[in-house]
């Protein structure tokens, strides 16, 4: 350990610790930065984050230093506000100051550092700023305005540390340098946005964000990205019921900061046009009043032949599905297509298992089919098949198997499988419900409700909690809450109403 | 004394045939190398001989050639060595002197520097404009190995070394040892962030010993005649030989080997001759162009050593000296240096890459008639927001010079920003419109 005296305050930290993150731990805020990132290597060229360090004969820049016993640091004398002022006064000197049509108004280290400066004066002359380009699309995702940037290198790192695709470069010197794309090439990697997210300033800019929105507009909700098995920690940001982005959310267990271009993209799903919005009975659009009498015969004690599950379904949801196909006496389970949503991994953070919830299956002890197997099993099913989720009739197996059979479907898109069923119940898509997904390494993260429902969808999980009731059970669980309880004594699974930030990997074998 | 009477570094300089090996070792050439590899001294004892004889680096920054070397982790087995021929700082000519008329001293001092720090390959970095100087340094190293000075098993010893000459693109930035080992790396030309320091982990991430060519090139002289010999010259903590570049209007400009603590006035008026006819001494950049201004009656009485020089205000550098006549007009002069650094900043650092802009375009407009008096306060408030906040030196190497120049000459640049108002001055160095 090592005492160090901060601002005067004496504090105790572990050898190796970064002076950053020390002086952010005494402060209680960040030192100003741009280029620093803890997850990318040090460059020390923002210059911001200078400090004091007693028996230094010049300040010392805190990203590039680790703490030493005895040290003593000053952050907010005069001397390194002066420096801190007379640096961001440096990084004003070209830059446009356009934040009335800049995206990152709102959210950018140049405009909070100038507010807690208060540059209000400074000496920086407008007259003959170095120009350069704006709106240059650089890539599927990314707009670069290259006047706003103030070369802090981060998204160069990124590229070359994270993604190793060294698109990114700092071409040409002095105040001449600026932020560009290779020649010849663009900001394609898959994980692209990212840049977008660590850049500082209103250099990056998402293209499908830009203009959408003023940030101070947007509510934040935590989510799990459901776009593959890695299961990314996001924030959803939303306003009226519409998502307008996602951004990664840090979980060092699963994602650190970052997450995929891909994964960014699947809150579009959640707006699709074709999105089921209301019952349909044999194809026509009802009120959910008007399924009851259907769904009573076909979901009635006996008449349920076969209930498929899915791994893009929540742990509840497939759980409830269990419990009431129990209910119903059904002879068969499924855990769904296991072919289904498989696409290219990679060693970032991609995995090939497209679906956010397969292991989960594995809890519940559901088996997934292949489509032949599935297609065989719906075929020997005698009465309802109860289907859960995703698309399963896609494939053309359980399609044709699924012909002339009595089908029930509670799903969130339009899709063959709807196209066939009965009965289609419309349930709520990843967003608009709270639940669990268990990840590739068998994480458990729960995830509340950021969005409402689209029309007459429900909650899925309410959906089969009503079923369960209509089924007979007593005293069917009037609560999410309730679900879960059900289900970590059922599973032996550590309580899904306080799971820690980071998740929670259960012991093999059981409750950690 | 008269400027023969110190030849430990210029003994062939100004002759046509000093480059040639046969010459080299006819004057007692490898002579030193042999001493190392033959008669069995250790690296310990090279290094302490270097480290006693009180060698300071003449890249610039004086560090004492023998502690740096003691830097290298004991128990490191792959360590490069490089030799910096990059000389671009505006003044200073002396190390391609030393490469044009005798490659071969700094090749022997390379070899016993690489042995004494157990590096097994050399560069030698030669400044991009100076491409005489890569054909000439390249023979003299195919001279060298040919004659088994170089390769494996140097003189039946059991140590290999390999040396490459390689040719910069011509950044001075480049000449700042991490920029120089990441230029080689075939990265952008640009200073790392230090710690890490290159002595630990430096080229390919290993540790890595730079040194200016006239650092090593003082190495054979140290071994041959002993540290003791070497101290003899000098003054107690800046010993030996320096090599000086003069240029400027005195009657004999050139590359001078003094010994250190020779006073400036002695050097001026016996070595230098004085001024050119007609031209009277105003100021003098004693050490290249990063250093701040002397005025004449300042320098005139200052000693050219690393104590002296910084008692009176500005640095022995790499002994580049600019001596500056009385005609001289010095607002553009300093628009000069400024358009320098401001060209040559790599731009990583906010503080370099905006300030040197920042002041080159201040003066630019003081030149071109539009200055007023608080531009003159500007110019200080810029200074202040550069001065120890960068990665590398060369924001500094800006603020000195511009400093010095406002704090010695200010009325010429108010002088300046009064005339304006009646007629802008013509200048004769109309390098604005470039960038
Ligand atoms: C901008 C800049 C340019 C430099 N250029 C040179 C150069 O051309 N030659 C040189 O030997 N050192 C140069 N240096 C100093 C080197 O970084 C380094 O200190 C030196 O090569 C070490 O050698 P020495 O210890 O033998 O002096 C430069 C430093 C800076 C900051
Ligand atoms: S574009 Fe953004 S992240 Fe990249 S160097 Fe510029 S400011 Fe930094
Ligand atoms: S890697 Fe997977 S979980 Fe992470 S963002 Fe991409 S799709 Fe979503
Ligand atoms: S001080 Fe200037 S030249 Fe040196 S690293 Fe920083 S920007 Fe580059
Ligand atoms: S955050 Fe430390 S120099 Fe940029």
């Amino acid at each position: 350990m090592a005492k160090v005296t901060i601002d005067g305050q004496e504090m105790e930290f572990a050898e190796g610790t970064r002076l950053f993150d020390a002086c952010a731990e005494a402060r209680g805020e960040a030192l100003p930065h741009f280029c620093y990132h803890p997850d990318l290597s040090v460059a020390g060229v923002c210059r911001l984050c200078q400090v004091e360090v007693e028996g230094m004969p010049k300040l010392t820049i805190a990203c590039n230093t680790f703490v030493r016993d005895g040290m003593v640091v000053h952050t907010r004398n005069e001397k390194v506000r002066k420096a801190a002022r007379q640096i961001l006064e440096m990084h004003l000197v070209n830059h446009p100051v356009d934040c009335p049509i800049c995206d990152q108004a709102g959210e950018c280290g140049l405009q909070n550092q100038y507010m807690t400066y208060g540059l209000y004066e400074s000496e920086v002359e407008q007259a003959d700023k170095v120009n350069k380009a704006k709106a240059e699309v650089i890539g599927p995702h990314v707009i670069l305005d290259k006047e706003r940037c103030v070369l802090c290198s981060r998204c160069v790192r990124f590229c070359e540390e994270v993604t190793k695709t060294g698109e990114m470069g700092i071409f040409n010197r002095g105040d001449r340098a600026e932020i560009g794309v290779a020649p010849g090439t663009e900001l394609a990697n898959e994980y692209s946005l990212n840049t977008v997210d660590i850049c500082p300033v209103g250099a990056l800019t998402s293209r499908d964000f830009r203009f959408q929105k003023r940030v101070w507009m947007l509510k934040s909700t935590p989510g799990v990205c459901p776009g593959c098995a890695t299961g990314c920690n996001v924030r959803i940001d939303h306003e009226a019921g519409r998502i307008f982005r996602l951004k990664p959310r840090r979980n060092d267990e699963v994602n650190g900061p970052w997450m995929c271009d891909r994964g960014r993209m699947v809150y579009k799903d959640v707006h699709d046009e074709d999105r089921l919005t209301t019952p349909l009975l044999r194809g026509e659009a009802v009120a959910w009043a008007d399924v009851e009498e259907d769904l009573a015969r076909l979901l009635a004690f006996g008449s349920v032949g076969l209930a498929v599950g899915s791994a893009r379904a929540t742990l509840e949801e497939n759980f409830l599905l269990k419990r009431l196909a129990e209910r119903l006496g059904a002879g068969e389970m499924s855990g769904g297509l296991r072919d289904a949503d498989r696409g290219v991994g990679d060693d970032i953070l991609q995995d090939a298992d497209r679906a956010p919830n397969r292991r989960g299956l594995e809890i519940l002890d559901l088996a997934e089919h292949d489509a032949v197997t599935l297609a065989g099993r719906i075929g020997n099913a005698s009465g309802t098949i109860l289907l859960l989720g995703g698309d399963p009739a896609a494939a053309p197996e359980v399609a044709a198997a699924l012909q002339g059979k009595d089908v029930v479907f509670v799903g969130t898109h339009a899709g063959a499988t709807a196209a066939l069923a009965q009965v289609v119940l419309p349930g709520a898509a990843w967003a608009e419900t709270a639940g669990v997904f268990v990840n590739r390494q068998g994480r458990l993260q729960d995830f509340p409700q950021a969005i409402a429902r689209p029309d007459r969808a429900r909650e899925t999980w309410r959906i089969l909690v009503e079923r369960l009731a209509a089924a007979g059970e007593d005293t069917p669980p009037a609560s999410l809450r309730t679900v879960r309880l059900l289900l970590t004594e059922a599973h032996g699974l550590p309580d899904l109403n306080s799971l820690p930030a980071v998740g929670s990997v259960p012991a093999a074998g059981g409750a950690d | 004394m008269t400027p023969n009477d110190y030849t430990m570094l210029s003994a062939r300089f100004g002759r046509s045939d000093g480059h040639k090996l046969a010459v080299y070792e006819a004057e007692g050439g490898y002579r030193a190398l042999r001493k190392v590899l033959q008669d069995g001294m250790s690296r310990e004892e090279v290094r302490e001989e270097v480290k006693g004889a009180g060698l300071r680096g003449r890249g610039g920054a004086g560090f004492p050639t023998g502690v740096k070397w003691g830097f290298v982790p004991p128990d490191a087995d792959e360590i490069y060595f490089f030799v910096n021929a990059d000389e671009s700082e505006p003044g200073t000519f002396k190390d391609r002197y030393l490469l044009d008329y005798d490659p071969h001293q700094t090749i022997e001092g390379t070899i016993i520097s690489c042995f004494a720090v157990k590096a097994k390959l050399a560069f030698i970095y030669i400044r991009g404009e100076f491409g005489w100087l890569v054909d000439r340094v390249q023979k003299a190293v195919d001279e060298a190995y040919a004659a088994g000075y170089l390769g494996k098993d140097i003189l039946g010893s059991g140590y290999d070394l390999e040396m490459i000459v390689h040719k910069g693109a011509g950044a001075y930035i480049c000449g700042e040892e991490t920029g120089l080992i990441n230029s080689v790396t075939g990265r952008k030309g640009q200073p790392s962030i230090k710690p890490p320091f290159p002595a630990v982990q430096g080229f390919l991430d290993k540790p890595t010993i730079v040194n200016n060519v006239e650092s090593v090139a003082s190495v054979p002289f140290i071994i041959n005649e002993g540290a003791a010999a070497y101290k003899a010259f000098g003054t107690e903590k800046s010993c030996g030989t320096k090599l000086f570049s003069v240029s400027g209007p005195v009657k004999r400009p050139g590359v001078y080997e003094i010994p250190l603590g020779l006073p400036f006035r002695e050097f001026f008026n016996d070595w230098l001759g004085g001024m050119a006819e007609g031209e009277k001494l105003k100021a003098v950049i004693v050490g290249g162009s990063s250093v701040p201004v002397l005025p004449a009656e300042e320098i005139m009485n200052t000693n050219l050593d690393y104590e002296s020089l910084g008692e009176a205000g500005t640095m022995l550098g790499s002994g580049g000296m600019i001596v500056i006549p009385e005609s001289c007009d010095m607002v553009e002069l300093i628009q000069v240096l400024m358009h320098f650094y401001f060209d040559e900043s790599c731009g990583q650092c906010t503080p370099c890459r905006e300030g040197t802009g920042w002041l080159h375009r201040i003066v630019k407009r003081l030149r071109g008639g539009g200055g007023t008096p608080e531009d003159l306060d500007l110019l200080e408030h810029v200074c202040d927001g550069m001065a120890g906040l960068t990665i590398c030196p060369l924001a500094d190497a800006a603020v000195m010079p511009m400093r010095s120049f406002l704090d010695k000459f200010r009325p010429e640049f108010e002088a300046l920003i009064q005339e304006t108002a009646a007629a802008a001055p013509t200048s004769r160095w109309p390098r604005g419109e470039q960038e």
